[in-house]
């Protein structure tokens, strides 16, 4: 099966660069699966899962990544996010107070930017949440 | 030539200064190692970011986009220019936030309606002491720059944007280059300049066909807000890192200066009290002649 080349960069490290079989982004209506010799295409990538399989495994490796974009051009991924952990780095109780958190803020009074600001910390603690739960 | 006293005194003043500034050398030397770690952490996305953001403004067809500079014909003549200054907290960090004010002042001078938003307590005093108006509600710290914080900067900003109140976001901050040159650098943030791009291309070259999913218009909706919170956090960290080496070098050569003081004190020092004591020999034996030439 043909690979292709996947770079996927977090805004504090360089999460993965390596050769990869397919690889499924988030996208904001649904999955998108990209294989080798995809076209070219930029696309935003939404906050949640991103699965890929190395060359020459059958495992998929799974990250929860943050919102941003990626890029396919010449048969290589760049992936662009501003957070990437692995399910195990997930820290459970941070995400679940930031849950709460955000929830409490949101039955209050808000300035419609604050409101995008907490309903977008509670995508994120969300994502998180599920990410983990699905873990165990 | 000083008295002995004087001299002394003034070699404890200066060694007081010197502890200090050794103290502050060895704080911002710790701290820069904890912030070199996080700039090479972020450079490949900062430096990514902006290179696919580049592709993308050269690929991208042609759409009217509120991020965009040929939304410029709806905006108004008189254009508000917003200015993103990163300074530090402190002080005593040799030229840095010298270099970093300079340019925003030569900057607004050029500008139409200048407005400024000041990151680091240092800066905003430079400018309230000016009687120069800065954001007031724009209240962040530059120390330890976050990812929360970038969004929440870059909330703002795009807010007003998008109200129309401001018409061009500039960022001034200071890039690290290696460990002994630093540079500051205004980078333009919004709106998004596709033109230039097009002039670059030789003839010839037709450009390689670029996708948008779902379209172009939704992915620049969504991709700008990302970029921009990106690239400040991005300018940041640059500017932390720099921000500490700079602290780094200035305590660093205040030390070494210090330590050349007391060293030309100290031969002072012997000098003078060489001086004194072959005085009083010389009293002495004039004294003790004048007694024996009385017998």
């Amino acid at each position: 099966m043909s690979s292709f080349f996947l770079k996927l960069i977090a805004t504090d490290k360089v999460y993965y660069q390596g050769r990869v079989r397919s690889v499924v982004l988030p996208e904001t209506d649904g999955q998108h699966e990209i294989l080798a010799h995809h076209e070219n295409l930029i696309m935003a990538v939404k906050g949640g899962w991103v699965k890929f399989q190395k060359e020459g495994e059958d495992t998929w490796e799974e990250v929860i990544v943050g919102c941003g974009m990626a890029q396919v051009a010449n048969n290589r991924v760049m992936v662009l996010v501003e957070t990437a952990e692995s399910p195990e780095e997930i820290d459970v109780r941070r995400a679940s107070e930031a849950k709460e958190r955000a929830e409490e803020q949101l039955r209050q009074d808000q300035s419609i930017r604050e409101y995008y600001h907490t309903q977008a910390s509670l995508a994120r603690a969300m994502e998180r949440l599920k990410a983990s739960n699905k873990n165990l | 030539m000083a008295s002995t006293k004087e001299i002394k005194d003034r070699m404890k003043s200066i060694n007081d200064t010197l502890k200090i500034t050794n103290a502050m050398y060895m704080i911002s030397s710790s701290k820069l190692k904890k912030a070199r770690k996080r700039l090479e952490d972020t450079e490949p996305y900062f430096f990514s970011l902006q290179g696919t953001m580049e592709r993308i403004l050269r690929h991208v067809p042609d759409i009217k986009n509120i991020y965009f500079d040929n939304y410029n014909d709806l905006r108004p003549e008189v254009k508000t220019v917003a200015y993103v200054v990163v300074t530090a907290d402190k002080g005593l960090a040799g030229a840095y936030n010298h270099n970093v004010l300079k340019q925003a002042e030569e900057l607004m001078k050029e500008a139409d309606e200048p407005r400024l938003y000041v990151l680091g307590e240092l800066g905003r005093h430079y400018f309230e002491k000016r009687n120069i108006h800065i954001d007031q509600q724009f209240h962040y710290t530059v120390q330890n720059p976050s990812l929360s914080r970038a969004r929440r900067i870059t909330e703002q900003l795009l807010d007003e944007y998008a109200q129309g109140k401001l018409d061009e976001v500039y960022m001034i901050y200071t890039r690290m280059d290696n460990a002994v040159t630093e540079t500051t650098v205004t980078q333009k943030i919004l709106p998004l300049e596709r033109g230039k791009f097009d002039m670059k291309l030789p003839a010839g070259v037709t450009l390689e066909n670029m996708n948008f999913s779902p379209s172009p218009e939704a992915v620049m909706d969504t991709i700008v807000p990302n970029y921009v919170t990106g690239f400040v956090y991005g300018a940041l960290v640059e500017s932390f890192a720099s921000e500490q080496n700079a602290r780094m070098m200035a305590m660093e050569t205040a030390t070494k200066s210090a330590k050349n003081m007391l060293h030309d004190l100290d031969i002072l020092y012997n000098r003078a009290r060489q001086a004194a004591i072959t005085q009083e020999i010389t009293e002495v034996i004039a004294g003790a002649k004048a007694q024996k030439n009385k017998k």
